[in-house]
């Protein structure tokens, strides 16, 4: 996009005139582009100005206080420090990899080499509610890998069994009735021939930092007999 | 564009004229979409867009490159995982720097979409293919194109597809009700001439990572056990691909059947001597995984799942179907 | 496309961890707020502090704020509500507005420059930066000025002032776009250098 399209995009959504997604792409570039930034204070300026508003400022001195001090404060949804111990409770099948259990496993999507443990591995059981979101800079307990550090493509490990891309999902489907694991073999396996425009779902999964795991609402068909005429 | 010498001249004029008038009119949604399938696959492009699905915006990068015809392509999250993915004709690379590895595994799918197939009578007769005239979409011209199912098996598509490129600039999965459920928007996109080996690098140290390698699973056959062919499915649908493979933590190959309408594509996973202990236990569950509905039923000892880019409605159809065959095929039985 | 989505885009980003995002909404609101405040207190030094109470009293509540009404509804409530106990711990007469959305804009008329302790150098430049806009806005092609007037003195939306100036709503949009563009660059060229001059007033 031009960088002309980008600034009167800019101008529409300071009018509240621009399309919902469109705004939270902008938003997004918004609080990271210093300049991009600037000009839309300036286009606060310049409001104020034609309504004959006091004390306007062009740089963000008040802004600029209110942003020291917010910084202060904890993230909208941060998890305080004395909190997130406990997550290596409430997971203890993340931490039993001998693999790469990071604090962005817990809160968003991760993706984790599951070693196979052999023909059954161990069902995942209660899958806790969706945990707050951290940011991934948090520190959690992490597994110490299994493979030394400083390892080189020369010792490329070749997997015993079929390994995979596991994302786990925020909640199960039913009484692990599909492992998010399993499900996420799934999805995996059909990303290969899927919908041909939109065949990423599940690489943009393992791509994206924080697309959650697919939100899995399971709606819970009491035991039934499917039949079909 | 009629050069202003040959206004002078009435007749080549008008042969101008009409030419371009012919031009115009082969200018059908079918035509449109065959400029997009060749744009995707054998243009160079360098640019950055946005997925949205399901609440979730992430924006990534992609280069695309097609070179005495290989195809090399980079993926690249701009989310800050700073996660890259790079495909080298079969192989794919995957760079998890937040989790200190690289994936090296075999992949002959591309990274980025490959276009829709063309619309023959078979396709027409459950979607109708249309366009809906000249927009612009991030100030560039395009052709919106809208692919409507005509049944509520399956979900739609609306495309801008630029006029100077054949770029999809943006894309829009619709379910049932026309609400988009999935959007790709590119925010910036350029043809490249030339992209050079060095930009495919992941541009991040690698030292300290650990390396996995998967090569030889999943151990994929061309044909998997059991005739599944013979089953009742909605309208437009037909088994497309059955293989059979070795998933993590199951012991028995899993049966991977894959139905499409020609747009839409279900996969249909099977298991077998599952939950010996309760042989004539039945449970089923629907559930929605980003824009794709997912079904499983487990009867007799069999757990079908069941997950596409479909309706609900439609998984739970070709389960029922697949279900109520009079018995499952052998597995010990080849395809007839 | 839904009503707010401007204000509501950047309140998501907020509440899921990005501060970056509620600078920008202070930036798009620090002059209403200001403006607001000083309905109780004339001071717009005192003003300015109460304006950053009342900013930080909204990012501590933006998890509670679930987009029941438009983000601004939200935040001027909060305003008003600090700058009243502002005042109340002053010891002062409360100030008691009956205040109505509708009418706030228009009833407040602020005209020439405070005469309480504005710092002069505060005042120069708020003057110059009046100077510059105004100059630029001056300038301006008539329909571009009307219509940026349109959008920032009487705060019709794009639909209305099309109506008005009976053109195309893509048209509005570009105009009240070009118009910004040609002020921007004036100020841009007339405070280069100096707009490091704001924060060492601040």
């Amino acid at each position: 996009m031009s960088n002309e399209e980008l600034e009167s995009q800019l101008s529409a959504m300071f009018d509240d005139e621009l399309p919902a997604p469109e705004c939270e792409l902008l938003a997004r570039r918004l609080a990271r582009d210093e300049q991009l930034r600037g000009r839309w204070g300036r286009y606060a300026a310049i409001g104020a100005c034609i309504r004959g508003e006091p004390g306007i400022r062009l740089e963000t001195t008040l802004a600029g206080k209110v942003s020291a001090a917010i910084k202060q404060e904890a993230a909208p949804g941060e998890v305080p420090a004395t909190q997130r111990r406990h997550y290596g409770a409430l997971h203890p099948w993340l931490t039993s990899l001998g693999g790469l259990a990071s604090a962005a496993a817990v809160a968003a999507v991760a993706i984790l080499w599951m070693r196979s443990q052999g023909p059954n591995v161990p069902q995942i059981a209660a899958v806790p509610p969706a945990p707050v979101r951290t940011p991934p800079a948090t520190a959690l307990p992490v597994a110490a890998p299994q493979l030394v550090s400083g390892q080189s493509p020369d010792h490329l490990r070749r997997a015993r069994e079929a390994d995979s891309y596991v994302i786990p999902a925020s909640a199960a489907q039913g009484p692990a009735l599909v492992p998010p694991t399993e499900l996420a073999n799934y999805m995996v396996a059909h990303s290969a021939y899927s919908g041909p425009l939109l065949r990423r779902n599940a690489l943009s999964a393992l791509v994206g930092e924080d697309s959650a795991a697919p939100a899995v609402t399971a709606q819970p068909i009491a035991a039934t007999v499917v039949t079909q005429k | 564009m009629i050069p202003r010498r040959a206004v002078r001249e009435p007749v080549l004029w008008l042969v101008m004229t009409l030419a371009s008038a012919a031009a115009c009119a082969a200018e059908t949604p079918q035509y449109w979409l065959d400029r997009m399938n060749a744009a995707l696959t054998s243009r160079n492009y360098d640019g950055v867009f946005s997925h949205w699905q399901s609440g979730r915006l992430e924006t990534l990068r992609i280069i695309h490159r097609v070179q005495d015809g290989a195809v090399t392509e980079r993926l690249e999250s701009l989310d800050g995982s700073g996660r890259v993915f790079v495909r080298d004709g079969a192989e794919l690379t995957c760079y998890l720097p937040d989790q200190r590895t690289v994936l090296v595994e075999q992949a002959p799918q591309s990274l980025m979409p490959a276009g829709l197939p063309k619309f023959d009578a078979a396709l027409g007769g459950v979607y109708l293919l249309a366009s809906q005239g000249a927009m612009r979409q991030m100030g560039e011209k395009a052709e919106v194109i809208t692919v409507t199912p005509r049944d509520g098996f399956r979900y739609g598509y609306r495309l801008w597809i630029q006029r100077a490129t054949g770029m999809p600039l943006r894309t829009q999965l619709l379910d049932t009700n026309g609400s988009v459920i999935e959007e790709l928007v590119f925010s910036s996109l350029s043809m490249r001439h030339h992209i050079a080996d060095e930009e495919f690098k992941p541009k991040l140290s690698t030292s300290g990572f650990q390396w996995l390698r998967n090569d030889d699973a999943p151990t994929v056959t061309a044909e998997g056990p059991g005739d599944w062919s013979n089953v009742q499915l909605p309208p437009g649908f037909s088994l497309t691909a059955q293989t059979a493979q070795m998933m993590p933590g199951v012991a028995a190959p899993v049966t991977h059947l894959v139905f499409s309408d020609g747009v839409a594509t279900v996969s249909v996973f099977i298991q077998t001597e599952v939950f010996r202990n309760s042989p004539t236990q039945v449970s089923a569950g629907l559930a929605q995984v980003g824009s794709s509905s997912t079904f499983t039923s487990v009867q007799s000892g069999h757990k079908f799942v069941a997950l596409g880019e479909v309706p609900p409605a439609t998984v739970r159809f070709i389960i029922g179907a697949l279900m109520n065959r009079s018995a499952p095929p052998d597995p010990a039985q080849g395809p007839k | 496309m839904t009503a707010d989505a401007s204000d509501l885009s950047l309140v998501q980003r907020v509440q899921r961890g990005d501060k970056g995002a509620f600078d920008v909404l202070v930036l798009k609101y620090q002059h209403k707020v200001v403006k607001l405040v000083m309905r109780y207190v004339r001071n717009p030094a005192e003003a300015e502090d109460i304006a950053q109470d009342a900013f930080i009293k909204a990012y501590r509540a933006l998890p509670q704020f679930r987009g029941d009404s438009a983000f601004y509804t939200w935040l001027y409530r909060i305003a008003i509500n600090t700058a009243k106990n502002a005042v109340v711990a002053r010891d002062r007469n409360p100030v008691d507005f009956d205040l109505d959305m509708t009418n706030t804009e228009e009833s407040y008329e602020m005209q020439g420059r405070l005469k309480d302790s504005e710092t002069p150098e505060a005042l120069v430049l708020t003057d110059e930066i009046r100077t510059t806009v105004n100059a630029a806005i001056a300038n301006l092609p008539d329909d571009l000025r009307t219509a940026i007037v349109l959008r920032e003195l009487e705060g019709l939306s794009y639909e209305e002032i099309a109506a008005t100036m009976d053109c195309p709503v893509g048209t509005v949009r570009s105009r009240i776009f070009r118009a910004r563009e040609a002020i921007d660059s004036r100020l841009r060229e007339v405070f280069e250098g100096g707009l490091g001059r704001a924060e060492e007033i601040g």
